[in-house]
Parts: C-alpha cells; structure tokens; sequence
C-alpha cells in the first residue's frame, strides 16, 4: 500500500430497529453490520461480495453518507462519514442503480444538469461536462429522451453518469452491471477500469463472481453482517484450501470413502452436494502431487464415476466462506 | 474536473428548473394550478353575487387562497414526497447542496405558480362576467397577495420536512386540508368559529395574511383582529416562526433520516 487508505473502516456496526404489532409494541431489531473492519487503497478496484442480506448495500451507505452507524468509525479520504460528510459528498460518487433514483418525465441530459448543478459541477464547463459522461456510458443517441422510456439497462448507465459527473475521487458501486446486456455489462466494466485509469478508486458491490474476479484487485466477502474473509483472489484460493479443484460424481458415496478423500495427499476439504440421485464431492487441492487417476483408484468401485478437475474460482471461494460462515 | 462546492444561485436555480420542467411535464398539475381556480373562482362568484361586490370579493379571496394551497403549500410537500417516491430523495441527500436550498428553490417556483394560480380566479370571475372585480388598494393589495403566498410557503417548508422526516406526511396534509380552509378562513371567517379553534387559527400564518389582505381589498371590513397592521404583525411573526422551525428541524430530520436508514421507503 503507498500512502494512507481511501477507505479505512474500523468495528463498524449497524442495527436497525423497527416497531411491529397492532399498537407497535414489539421492537424488532436487526443486525445489519455486526463490527465490520476494512481498508481500501487509493486507485485499486476494491470487491465487496456477500449473499442478500449480507449488508453490503448498508456499508455502502454507511461509507457514502448516507447512514449513520450505530457505533465504529469510518473514514473516506481521511474524512469522518458521519462528522465531516459536508466535506466529503463533493468527493464521492454513489450509483446505487436500479429502476428508481431518476426524475422519469425530464430527459436523461436534464436529469444531469439538475444533478451536476445541486453537485457543484463548474457552470462554465457544465455542458460539456455532461456531454462527455452522456457519451462514456454509451447514450449519446438517447440522451433528450425522456427517462421513463428507458429501458432498465439505460436507467442503469444514466445512473453510472451521474455517479462521475462531478468527478468524484472515490465512486461507490452496488451492482453497477445488474440488469445490463452482456455487451452493454462489458462496456461498463471497461469503463470502471478507464475510471482507474483516471485515479478514481472504485469500492464494488457485486453478485457477478465473474466480473469481480476480473474487475477487482483485492476482495472481501461479507456474510451476515461480518467480513469473513479479505484478500486477493490467489490469496483466497489458498485460504479456502487450493488452486486445484477436483470434483468426483456417482450415485452415492460412503462415509468411509469420503474419508479416505480427505486423507489424500494435498486435499484440504471435501464438500459434497447432491444433484437427483448423483452426489457430487468437491476438493479443494493445494499441492500438484494428487492425479486424478489416485482419485479414480480409490473409487474404482464406481462404474458410473465421472472425475474431472479445474482451477478453483472465485464462485468456489465465495460458496466456501458463505458456507462455512454459515455453519 | 468540477467544482468542489456548491453554488446557493446556481442550486436554486437549477431546483427552479426541474420544477417547471416537471410541472411541464406532468398534466395532473393543471387540475390545481388551472382548472381548480376557474371553478373556485366562477363558484364564489354566483354563489355570493346577490350579496354585493365586497361580499363576493371576500369570497373570491377565500376561493384564491383555496386554489393556491394545491400549488404553494402541497406543492412544497408533496415535490419531497414525491423525492421520496422516485428515490431521488438519496442522490439528492448525498449532494454538496444542503436539502434546505433544494426545498427553497421548489419554495419559490411553487410561490410563483401559486401567485398565477390565484391571478386566474380574479381574471377568469373578470372575463365571465364583464367587468373587473373592485379593489379598494390594487398596489398595496398586488403587494400584499405575494405575502400571503410566503406564509402558505412557510407551512409548506414545514411539510417538507415532515416529508423528509416521514414517508406518512402525506396522509397528515391531505387530512388537514379541508381544516385548513376553515381554520384559516378561507371558507368563511374565522370569528364564526367555535373559541376552542381559534388558537390553531391563529398559529397559521395564512389566517392572518389572509384577513390582512381582506382589510385591504374591502372597505370597511371587519376581520377578526384590531385591524390591518395587528394581522401584518400576526402574518410576519408566525411567518417567522414557520421559518425558523424549518431550518432548525432540517437539520435535526437529516439526521434522524441518515439513522433512521429510511429515505428509500414509500
């Protein structure tokens, strides 16, 4: 790391209470950040996954100003999220996507202008200002129409125009390419790694392993409220125990075979999941010592055995932690 | 790059902007700002007009006044109400611009359509029937009407923030409305009134305004204070006070909303 954190979150927590019953006598509380520590790079892409629920969007909006945590610190740019957030909003951007956030009966250039002047974007250079982020998201030839003819992929990118309008040093995206057409997902992320280019450092929410896996230099997976791992891909490929998975498939496997998996050299789990009648196991491999025909040896007695192996992905990693955090 | 501050001009104005663009927009708009004048207006007009030019005068005020609550006082709530609805209420909350200049800039715009608003009653009660509705004092009158108008924006600057603070605001303001034709006078006076509802007369600045520009339009008039400069006193004071509550709650319902964690509720 050079320099101090864009993002530096330390023991962050976040409950949301809510009344329910008739005369709103029961309180409900809910755990959304259950003390959440985290620090981004300035300049890096910076992955945030987790299942519904998990509270990536919560922490988004803790880190935007737009929720006060209930207890922790946070700091973007080295400036307080609940303090100082008159001084920050000029130096982040949000897109939070969705059909929602846009004044529907106005064109997507007036929607830009509002939002560029309540931003503090230069009158001078307004226009072209606008113009320039209408072009880089691709809706150059729908730009003086009416947003509520919009499909939700163009909603979807006239969001992401408004989140770098004003040239913020640290955009905030949940689920930018949800929605989105494959190529039209494919310019977006070009575009979020031209935004790098530019020195913007991008915090990303996703449920695309994929695109996470593509897009991000380091990643952390939230799980009900707690991030349960952080790292680069490779570094958690090696926390979830290798770069090498090796699935077997049959009707059924018994515990004594199961067993003798996880006592093959280099095996750091065995994971199994049913499809119909078949059982799957998957292993996590660290080492290159294991073949597939030791593997096949030791079930022989599976005629209908199908092996196969491949590199782990950040899908695996992901099931993994969740899994685990869950269990 | 961009400017790293906002401009207060430069977001009034822009506010200003989307509201005429949206008020363009949007057809429903013409029910208040139209079409409801020209019936409050012809309305008040042959009900009253057996009952003498001041008489109908008053009535037509009170018809005005009803028109432009749609526009002036709704309209100020109702626009955050409606922030709230398209979810624009988050990405305009994370802007440099503090909530309260956006308010302000819809505030103005909803001021001046409300002024329009109000014009089309006298014009329209004119046209109809031949000849021009008599004002005791047309300057001091035109002067005082825009008053009136603040006042009803200084309720709706309230409902704002009740808006920002609640998705449930709306219900108390479309409640209220038909208490506040007859709280505030609109209807007919306020002394007619049971006493119990006088003081919630009173601590609306619309009532007083209202009577203030009734003193100046028909002479002879009897309102329910001790004369014109009593109800300007009244006006300006509660006027005041809407105000002040409404820049102290802005700030303190910011907060409650970025606690609450509810801004994208409706």
């Amino acid at each position: 790391m050079t320099g101090p954190p864009a993002i530096h979150a330390r023991d962050v927590r976040r409950v949301f209470e809510s009344r329910k019953g008739f005369f709103f006598d029961e309180l409900v509380r809910t755990e959304a950040l259950r003390g959440v520590d985290l620090d981004v790079d300035a300049g890096e892409i910076f992955g945030l996954l987790g299942p519904n629920g998990a509270g990536k969007t919560t922490f988004t909006k803790v880190l935007s100003t737009l929720l006060t945590p209930t207890s922790g610190t946070a700091e973007v740019l080295g400036l307080d999220v609940v303090r100082q957030a008159a001084e920050l909003r000029p130096r982040i951007g949000l897109v939070l996507g969705g059909e929602r956030g846009l004044y529907n009966r106005i064109s997507a250039r007036e929607n830009l202008r509002y939002f560029a002047d309540i931003y503090g974007v230069d009158v001078t250079s307004r226009d072209r200002r606008i113009q320039e982020v209408i072009d880089r998201v691709g809706l150059t030839d729908a730009a003086d129409r009416r947003v509520e003819e919009f499909s939700r992929g163009m909603k979807q990118k006239l969001h992401l125009a408004r989140g770098i309008l004003h040239g913020p040093e640290v955009l905030f995206l949940d689920e930018p390419t949800i929605g989105l057409d494959p190529k039209s997902a494919r310019e977006t992320r070009k575009l979020i790694r031209s935004l790098v280019a530019d020195g913007v450092t991008i915090f990303l929410t996703t449920h695309y392993m994929f695109e996470a896996e593509e897009l991000c230099q380091r990643i952390a997976v939230l799980s009900r409220g707690r991030i349960v791992a952080r790292d680069t891909v490779a570094g958690l490929r090696k926390l979830v125990g290798g770069d090498r998975t090796i699935e077997v498939e049959a009707y059924g496997f018994d515990d004594g075979e199961i067993g003798r998996l996880n006592g093959l050299p280099g095996v750091s789990r065995v994971l199994s999941e049913e499809f119909g009648p078949r059982l799957r196991l998957t292993m996590r491999v660290r080492t290159n010592e294991l073949t597939l025909d030791a593997v096949r040896g030791l079930l022989a007695n599976h005629p209908e055995l199908a092996v196969r192996e491949r590199r782990t992905s950040l899908e695996d990693i992901y099931l993994d932690l969740v899994e685990e955090e869950a269990s | 790059m961009g400017a790293r501050t906002y401009s207060r001009s430069t977001s009034l104005l822009a506010v200003l902007r989307l509201s005429v663009l949206t008020f363009l927009a949007d057809p429903q708009w013409l029910v208040p700002s139209l079409i409801a004048p020209v019936i409050f207006g012809l309305v008040s007009y042959e009900l009253f007009t057996g009952a003498g030019p001041w008489f109908v005068l008053y009535a037509i005020l009170g018809a005005g006044m009803m028109s432009m609550w749609g526009q002036t006082l709704y309209g100020s709530g109702w626009a955050t109400g409606q922030d709230r609805h398209l979810g624009t209420l988050e990405p305009t909350l994370t802007a440099p611009t503090p909530y309260v200049y956006v308010v302000a800039g819809r505030v103005i715009w909803n001021t001046l359509a409300g002024l329009i608003g109000g014009a089309i009653v006298f014009v329209v009660v004119a046209i109809t029937y031949g000849h021009p509705i008599p004002l005791a004092n047309p300057l001091l009158f035109f002067l005082m009407f825009v008053f009136v108008i603040v006042t009803l924006a200084a309720v709706g600057v309230v409902f704002a923030a009740a808006y920002v603070y609640t998705r449930y605001a709306g219900f108390v303001q479309n409640v209220g409305e038909f208490a506040f034709y007859i709280g505030t006078g609109c209807m007919f006076p306020v002394v007619l009134l049971p006493f119990w509802s006088n003081p919630i007369s009173l601590i609306l600045p619309p009532t007083w305004a209202l009577d203030a520009l009734r003193y100046l339009a028909i002479p002879g008039y009897q309102g329910f204070s001790w004369g014109f400069w009593w109800d300007m006193a009244g006006a300006v004071g509660t006027t005041c006070v809407y105000l002040a509550i409404a820049g102290t709650v802005f700030h303190r319902v910011e907060r409650h909303v970025l606690e609450a964690g509810d801004l994208n509720d409706w």
